[in-house]
């Protein structure tokens, strides 16, 4: 039996740029990911991996090709369908943490949940709180956001993309404005929580210890998919 | 409460001097309106209102009768048909319209007044003065005449043919008060005594310097006009149905009706050009609040651009990033003009107690204000609409940002 496919994509194509900066950023991209697998994209920096994780994310709109949500093609959707299936059926993660700087670690879990609106205020709390539990921060809930550490806001995001349990999580160099440390400690609990609650996770990483650690590895070059294998068939990532 | 709402509480209250700043201009803007408004507009009711106690809603003047020149062609521009008519001076039959115009609902009262021109003299004062005879009764029920007394007694006049009263700066001129002495010079150069019963102020100098009420027979025997009025005027339920009901009773009773409107129409356009001028000149303020809060909320986007890429990835619409900023504009409208609105009540109440003593077209000791509560929802409204119109374009701005460009740009 096959496994169940989260994510999709095909024959991808997106330009970037106007006139003489015109970049041709992917140049038919296609990839799967099944549900409980954690995906790495990697290659050097203007490849197209971002370029590909926002598309995938539904944040940008390809040129040319398809996105599917397991069975579901929604790159035809429009603006407004395609910010509710960002909102329900994807997380991201970014480098910079992006948390909002006005609302507590708490509250900055909830904005997902809000937008959603299938718990009431309580339920949203416990749900904030027993998240923030499981990133080690269930004593920071009500610090505000500018008051945590980078890696502990960078916990706090991995919280809130969880907040809708979302199938997809799509992580922009995670770990890339974190320390060794903080890092791995990043990269294991998203790991444990993709294969304990069944999601899928792609991140796109410039850091080859995480990369050999991922269950699928996709290198990429000037906006192809070059190679694409499972963990340990590959030559070493530099 | 919506997600909008929340986060545009968040972002709003986290930035208190933005707030601030923003508010205060919305505040200023309400309260100023509301109290310019209440002065112009203050010193204008009060002289409609004095105007209209003292000389009714409505007159009924000379009679007429249209002037047939069938020969003649209408010059090209020539216009109305108070031109082709021909007055007499008078009421030919008082009583007869009186009991017609009675019987329209719109009529609560009316008074007959015969009026003329005499030379009063007191001691060694004399002055031109304008001799209103009137039926005391009719014209207490019909006017002012009981609450505009400052001095001495209604009765006394009514139950004395001979008793008049006089207008309080008329009082002063002649250095008269009650129970002094005045002569009134009639036509044929003869002085009439009259005992002065009471003193009346209107509170519209032309009135007060000018006006001696005295019963209508004796100023009819005085004045010797064959004539028993001059005039009638009258007190209506509505008085902004008076052009309509002046226009009927010209039709039918062929006599010249004028309408306090009509009446006073210069004087009613100065105070109308004021309050225009003001209005125009604080809606200034409160557009630069507007534009304030344009300023605000525009660099309030320019801050928030990393929140709203966040947001947008997060599933929120372009519409909901709308709203936070649209939110964050209506709140401040709301916040504003509430407090905008109870600092205009106070500013205005404080106005009421500085002392002006004027003694010209009108008579005040303070300043006169209306309480009126158009003037807090015209300024509520004035303020929205401000504020939408500052918070439009900010919003629509925050709305198209494509949320990818931020990001890539945060790399």
């Amino acid at each position: 039996m096959s496994a169940q496919i989260s994510l999709s994509c095909d024959r991808l194509e997106r330009y970037l740029g106007e006139e003489e900066e015109r970049v041709h950023a992917l140049r038919g991209v296609s990839l799967e990911i099944e549900t409980g697998s954690v995906h790495a994209v990697v290659g050097p920096s203007g490849c197209g991996k971002s370029s590909l994780l926002y598309i995938l994310g539904l944040l940008d709109i390809p040129d040319a090709g398809r996105v599917s949500i397991e069975t579901e093609t929604v790159s035809h959707l429009s603006d407004d369908e395609l910010a509710q299936k960002r909102n329900k059926f994807i997380g991201f993660i970014f480098q910079f943490h992006f948390l909002m700087e006005d609302f507590t670690a708490q509250e900055n879990v909830m904005i997902p949940m809000r937008k959603l609106g299938e718990l009431s205020d309580a339920q949203m709390r416990d749900r904030a709180a027993e998240l923030l539990d499981g990133v080690g921060l269930g004593d920071k809930l009500r610090r505000p956001s500018r008051h945590l550490s980078g890696g502990e806001q960078q916990r706090v995001a991995i919280a809130r993309a969880l907040a809708n349990d979302p199938r997809v999580i799509l992580a922009d160099e995670p770990t890339g404005n974190l320390d060794t440390a903080n890092s791995e400690r990043a990269f294991e609990l998203l790991q444990n929580l993709v294969h304990e609650r069944g999601k899928a996770l792609l991140l796109a990483t410039h850091n080859p210890a995480i990369a050999e650690a991922c269950d699928w590895i996709h290198e990429m070059k000037d906006g192809y998919i070059v190679a694409s294998h499972p963990r340990g068939t590959q030559r070493s990532i530099s | 409460m919506t997600p909008p709402l929340y986060i545009a509480l968040r972002f709003l209250t986290h930035r208190k001097r933005a707030l601030l700043l923003s508010l205060s201009g919305v505040v200023f803007g309400v309260a100023i309106f509301i109290c310019t408004q209440a002065q112009t507009q203050g010193f204008s009711r009060y002289f409609i209102e004095s105007n209209i106690g003292s000389n009714g809603a409505l007159v009924v003047r000379s009679r007429f009768r249209p002037r047939y020149e069938p020969l003649m062609v209408a010059a090209k521009n020539s216009k109305g048909t108070t031109s082709r008519r021909v007055y007499f001076e008078g009421i030919t039959n008082p009583n007869e319209i009186m009991r017609v115009s009675r019987q329209f609902p719109d009529v609560i009262s009316c008074s007959p007044i015969l009026r003329g021109t005499v030379s009063a003299r007191a001691g060694f004062e004399n002055a031109t003065v304008d001799l209103y005879g009137i039926d005391p009764a009719l014209h207490a029920q019909t006017t002012d005449i009981l609450r505009q007394l400052i001095d001495g007694n209604f009765d006394d006049f009514r139950n004395n043919t001979s008793a008049i009263i006089i207008g309080s700066r008329l009082a002063e001129l002649l250095q008269t008060s009650v129970g002094d002495t005045v002569q009134l010079l009639a036509p044929n150069g003869e002085y009439w005594r009259f005992n002065v019963a009471a003193i009346a102020r209107a509170g519209i100098g032309s009135i007060d310097s000018t006006r001696i009420y005295s019963h209508a027979k004796i100023a009819q025997a005085l004045l010797q006009q064959p004539s028993g009025a001059s005039m009638i005027i009258y007190k209506l339920r509505d008085r902004n149905r008076a052009p309509v009901l002046a226009s009927r009773f010209e039709t039918l009773f062929q006599h010249n009706a004028l309408s306090w409107q009509e009446r006073e129409e210069s004087t009613l356009q100065l105070f109308l050009t004021l309050r225009m001028s003001v209005a125009i000149t604080v809606s200034l303020i409160i557009l630069l609040a507007g534009f304030g809060i344009f300023n605000v909320l525009t660099m309030s986007v320019l801050a928030k651009i990393k929140e709203i890429a966040i947001l947008r990835s997060m599933g929120y619409r372009r519409r909901d990033i709308s709203a936070i900023f649209l939110w964050q504009g209506a709140l401040i409208a709301a916040a504003g003009s509430v407090l905008g609105c109870l600092l205009g009540a106070l500013m205005t109440w404080g106005v009421s107690h500085i002392p002006i003593r004027l003694r010209g077209l009108l008579y005040t000791n303070y300043f006169l204000v209306t309480w009126d509560w158009h003037h807090y929802a015209f300024a509520t409204l004035l303020a929205l609409l401000a504020v939408f119109i500052a918070s439009y374009v900010p919003a629509r701005r925050a709305a198209e940002l494509p949320p990818v460009v931020t990001i890539r740009g945060s790399r």
